[in-house]
């Protein structure tokens, strides 16, 4: 039987500690917490030398990516892809073949060899789907167009990626490419890859829905099958050969089309948060600075281009293909770093011996000094946008002024009533009969239905994710019918914070001096209230 | 990649069966991890050891730092005595009744106490969802049951302290406690004063609230590390230090998803480390089980109900408190990790928490808590005056409404008689001179005995609606006027089908609530929806 040894717990303690101490600094510096969290890894790496990366972290920063791509497969319902399909084709592989052959053209100017170029112009390619997601996440921008834009460019050029890499595997130690072997391993990853989407597609439809919707009542059971079904996808990928994003995006697309997709999302989304800060941290870690004296000013010139030219390139293909400036500008700002594919792509012509370890550090180096600066500027892309703007720059790009429409949905002035037994059933009922705008919440979708016109939620009102989903800050009014002691006071001090008012079940004479202390509004009290109907059905009956 | 997708497989086989045939997923997931095992031995699909291990690492730390955010201090408030008293009790009359069996069946001293601190604790994980689930967190039994949690997880981790430095003498085991309670204080002050500090003054995102959560985590375990402690007592503390409203619901939500993940492949990964006990092992297992439900359901029921609660809420609270708890397991690893025990040893522990967390939902039943309150001796003192009684008021039920319907019908001069079956309530109504039955009221002979079909007036609050079905036939067509109280619409179709007048609660209450509305809010200017 093993026996703890504690080596995993002390390196997770050290990542934690020091990437919540940055999120903290950062905070008040207002730094992304990325940035943080990538400063964090090279204090703890190259810095004090205090974590040395191993299989376990690996393993966490992998499952770290695996759930962000899951979680973005599990938003997008067929219709979305329908939509942006053709627009991630286009706009992929013409910004692959211009940033490719702009950042080799470069590369060869600073004096670079011919295959040296071609890896750093492989690098300035691709742009990091984890970095751009989790700061659109961040935003809560994954769902606006631009966002949904550069998630489909991101997942194309994954393509090109494992097409990338599986041409590189098949190099075999630098010596003569069999071109037999590559053409029997890309085909093998492009028949993954339709294997792949077949069986999610058919899981869709014919597999998930009736196992899921028979455990949608016990959400433990729900999240647990997400994550096993997300990972058996993951392993069929491998068995293709295919990455961890590919996998894990086509299994979560498979759960986007069942009812519960929300609220799996919103249950998924803290485990993401903690896995993926992990991610980065070791992103960090491992940096290495040994060759900066020399590669500085070639690292400059790159994330210049990786800035500026690269979504530069974006920004025209979209204006051309009649997206609006500001759809433009947004997805252009959020390709302008280098992807972590990068530092493996390096590290592979470095096992094969095409290029030395100084091209590996400059990558890396370009790669540090992309994400951070992008950072800020997805972050303040609103400002940036109109500081370009106002400089008139944009006038001679020439793209459409007119904005884009955007699926949008604003809740404001809304009643939310939350857990939908009789009290809070009744309830919706009165109010949708007054008139108002109601959305109904319950963990459990049977207790949803018939309750139209009002709105609905699947979902648990302790998540601060849901809180913001229901717009309850401005609600006009927040009732909670549940019996439970701890969500009630949450939510009550939720309402108190926002400066909502609420209504809240006290459904126990033990719970309303607490109730009262969150200045709740009105107390439900059905025990008294019992009495009063009592009374008079005491004295309908003739008994008093 | 694989083995974790091996781990997840089994936890998703445990948690159907778990949803199929309404068990907890506890024991399933321990069980699927013993499949698992053997399922590798048979065809050689195996999980690698080292990550076995690290999943019982993490999975130890975050199962004992829910745990501690779960057990806030604020839900004692008002109950000290009573849930002092009982912890104390039952942690020493049942420690000391685990350390004399195991004694009895041969163990040496140190296996013996090993035995007696593991049968000691309930377990918190368990005893929280079960109150959970059954919306009786709330309850005064529930705030007794969490109180006396809190103690015991006190006590076990003092205790675990002071039996890890027993090699090294009494004074490192002083020492040991010492260094425990120190880090103690810290985490209070931090409950205290730190953190209600930190929410009032900044306004933390998701991402740093979990990150703040688990740095405290990290913190408090790096702290237990440096004072020679196990690292778990520091994540119980960190735990216990985030355990303040309105702290303990925020970080609640950002680590629901993280624990419910890490505890599914801890307890898969504890299953899949555990050797198959002999059969002397398993006959031990019984008998310490045997002990651990009969020492904990008598002792537990009869403190409780001599520090003043109901006869039902001490059932109900030792039944509830009659299993092992996850720091059994902590303490066994612990034990096992430092050579104090053998393997046998911590699969034996491993066992006996499996059963009894198993056994808890079958025997938490109602059904087991009102045949064990027929063993209570009777009062019969307020029978006297129900001879007599017609054209009366029935309460069959006391329930939460029972003493404001009693004045009620005694300023209207109507006699009343209460049929409970609970001797605490039944003792109190003797106190005020109240006529009153303690019996079942869905009993025809309670029935009888009180009159009903010659009563004005029958009030039925009991809480099964099969109950009040049973007195409503009894009553069809009969003189009174039959008031059941009622929450959900079924409940009062079958009153009105059966004859009755539904009570209906929740309708009262939102019709109440509607006239609030009208006098506060203003109507929608747009109609929309109708």
């Amino acid at each position: 039987m093993p026996t703890p040894d504690l080596h995993l717990l002390l390196n997770l303690g050290f990542i934690v500690i020091t990437a919540a101490g940055f999120a903290f600094l950062g905070k008040l510096i207002k730094m992304p917490s990325i940035v943080g969290y990538i400063l964090a890894g090279m204090v703890l790496g190259p810095g004090l030398n205090l974590v040395q990366l191993d299989h376990s972290l690996e393993l966490i920063s992998e499952l770290g990516i695996a759930l962000l791509l899951f979680l973005v497969g599990i938003e997008l319902s067929l219709q979305k892809i329908k939509d942006l399909g053709g627009v991630a084709m286009v706009l992929g592989s013409l910004q692959v073949l211009f940033t490719a052959l702009g950042g080799f053209t470069v590369a060869m100017l600073m004096g670079y060899a011919v295959i040296e170029a071609v890896f750093l112009g492989a690098t300035v390619t691709f742009s990091s789907t984890v970095v751009v997601i989790k700061l659109l996440d961040q935003k809560g921008a994954t769902n606006r167009l631009y966002g949904r834009i550069a998630i489909s460019l991101f997942l194309a050029q994954d393509i090109v990626v494992i097409v990338g890499l599986t041409i590189l595997s098949g190099l075999g130690g630098g010596e003569s490419i069999e071109l037999v072997q590559l053409a029997k391993n890309l085909a093998f990853a492009f028949g993954g890859m339709a294997v792949l989407l077949v069986v999610s597609l058919t899981a869709a439809r014919y597999v998930l829905p009736k196992p899921f919707a028979w455990a949608s009542r016990s959400p433990d059971t729900v999240f647990i099958w997400a994550l096993c079904w997300c990972f058996l996808i993951v392993l069929l990928a491998h068995q293709f050969h295919l990455s961890v994003e590919i996998g894990a995006f086509l299994a979560g697309i498979a759960l986007a089309q069942l009812p519960i997709h929300e609220d799996l999302h919103r249950r998924l989304h803290p485990l993401m948060t903690f896995f993926i800060a992990i991610f980065l941290v070791t992103l960090g870690i491992k940096m290495e600075f040994g060759e900066l004296a020399v590669i500085w000013p070639a690292a400059v010139g790159l994330s210049f281009f990786v800035l500026l030219i690269k979504p530069l390139i974006i920004f025209i293909i979209l204006a051309r293909m009649k997206f609006s400036e500001y759809t433009a500008f947004q997805t252009a700002i959020a390709a302008g770093q280098v992807s972590e594919f990068a530092f493996i792509l390096l590290a592979l012509g470095a096992a094969t011996g095409l290029i030395g370890g100084t091209i590996v550090a400059l990558g890396g180096l370009v790669g540090i000094l992309t994400i951070a600066a992008s950072s800020y500027l997805i972050i303040y892309s609103e400002s940036v946008y109109q500081l370009v703007k106002r400089s008139g720059v944009l006038k001679w790009l020439r793209a459409k002024q007119e904005p884009d429409p955007e699926v949008s949905e604003v809740l404001e002035n809304h009643i939310i009533v939350v857990g939908m037994n009789a009290l809070g059933r009744t309830i919706v009922q009165a109010m949708n009969e007054r008139g108002e705008h109601v959305l109904a919440i319950d963990t459990d979708p049977k207790k949803l239905e018939g309750l139209k016109p009002a709105d609905i939620l699947i979902g648990n009102v302790e998540y601060q994710s849901v809180v913001e989903e229901i717009g309850l800050r401005d609600a006009k009014l927040v009732v909670s019918a549940l019996q439970i002691e701890d969500t009630n006071h949450l939510l009550a001090y939720r309402c108190r914070s926002a400066g909502v008012m609420c209504a809240i079940h006290a459904f126990d004479v033990s719970v309303v001096n607490d109730l009262l202390d969150l200045d709740t509004s009105y107390l439900l009290m059905p025990a008294i209230d019992g009495m009063v109907e009592q009374r008079e059905l005491m004295s309908t009956k003739g008994v008093i | 990649m694989t083995g974790l997708a091996i781990l997840l497989v089994a936890a998703a086989i445990a948690f159907g069966f778990s949803k199929l045939f309404h068990l907890p997923p506890i024991p399933l997931l321990m069980l699927s991890g013993v499949g698992l095992k053997a399922l590798g031995d048979q065809i050689g699909v195996e999980v690698e050891a080292d990550l076995v291990r690290e999943m019982i690492e993490i999975g130890l730390a975050v199962l004992v730092f829910t745990a501690g955010v779960d057990l806030s201090p604020r839900r004692m408030l008002g109950r000290t005595r009573p849930i002092m008293i009982v912890a104390t009790t039952q942690f020493v009359a049942l420690g000391g009744a685990g350390v004399f069996t195991a004694h009895l069946l041969g163990y040496d001293l140190t296996t013996a106490l090993y035995l007696g601190c593991a049968l000691s604790a309930s377990s918190t994980l368990v005893v929280v969802r079960h109150l959970q689930h059954r919306r009786q967190m709330f309850e005064p039994f529930g705030r007794l049951v969490l109180g006396v949690l809190l103690m015991q997880d006190v006590f076990i981790i003092l205790l675990m302290v002071a039996l890890l430095k027993s090699p090294d003498g009494v004074l490192a085991s002083i020492h040991g406690v010492a260094n425990a309670i120190a880090l103690g204080f810290l985490a209070v002050a931090v409950h205290k004063w730190l953190m209600p500090m930190i929410t009032k003054r900044l306004k933390l995102d998701d991402e740093e609230l979990m990150l703040g959560a688990l740095g405290m985590l990290f913190a408090f375990s790096g702290m237990a590390y440096l004072l020679e402690l196990p690292f778990l007592v520091g994540a119980f503390l960190a735990g216990f230090s985030l355990s303040a409203f309105p702290m303990n619901g925020l970080v609640r939500g950002m680590l629901g998803s993280l624990s419910g993940f890490f505890l599914a492949l801890f307890f898969i990964s504890i299953g899949s480390v555990l050797s198959l006990p002999s059969s002397e092992m398993l006959w031990h297992s019984l008998i310490l089980v045997a002990v651990l439900i009969v020492v904990t359901v008598v002792l537990v029921s009869v403190v409780a109900e001599a520090v003043g609660y109901s006869t039902r809420a001490s059932i109900e609270t030792g039944i509830m408190l009659s299993q092992t708890s996850e720091f059994s397991l902590m303490l066994a690893l612990t034990g096992y990790g430092s050579g104090q025990i053998t393997t046998e040893l911590f699969s034996m522990i491993a066992l006996i928490t499996v059963s009894t967390m198993t056994l808890t939902p079958f025997i938490s039943r109602e059904k087991v808590a009102w045949a064990l309150m027929k063993l209570h001796p009777r009062y019969r003192r307020g029978e006297s005056k129900c001879a007599q009684m017609v054209d009366h008021a029935v309460l069959l039920g006391y329930g939460r409404a029972g003493a404001r319907t009693i004045q009620s019908l005694i300023e209207h001069n109507i006699q009343v008689v209460v049929v409970d079956d609970d001797a605490a309530v039944i003792r109190k109504l003797i106190g005020q001179d109240i006529a009153c039955v303690q019996a079942d009221g869905s009993d025809t002979r309670t029935l009888e005995l009180t009159h009903c079909r010659q009563a004005r007036v029958v009030f039925c609050s009991m809480r099964r609606s099969r109950d009040a079905q049973i007195a409503l036939d009894y009553l069809r067509g009969e003189k009174p006027t039959v008031l059941v109280r009622t929450f959900e619409p079924d409940e009062a179709a079958m009153v009105e089908a059966a004859g009755g007048h539904p009570i209906r609660s929740a309708d009262a209450a939102a019709k109440i609530f509607i006239d609030w509305v009208e006098l506060n809010l203003k109507k929608p200017l747009n109609h929309h929806h109708l």
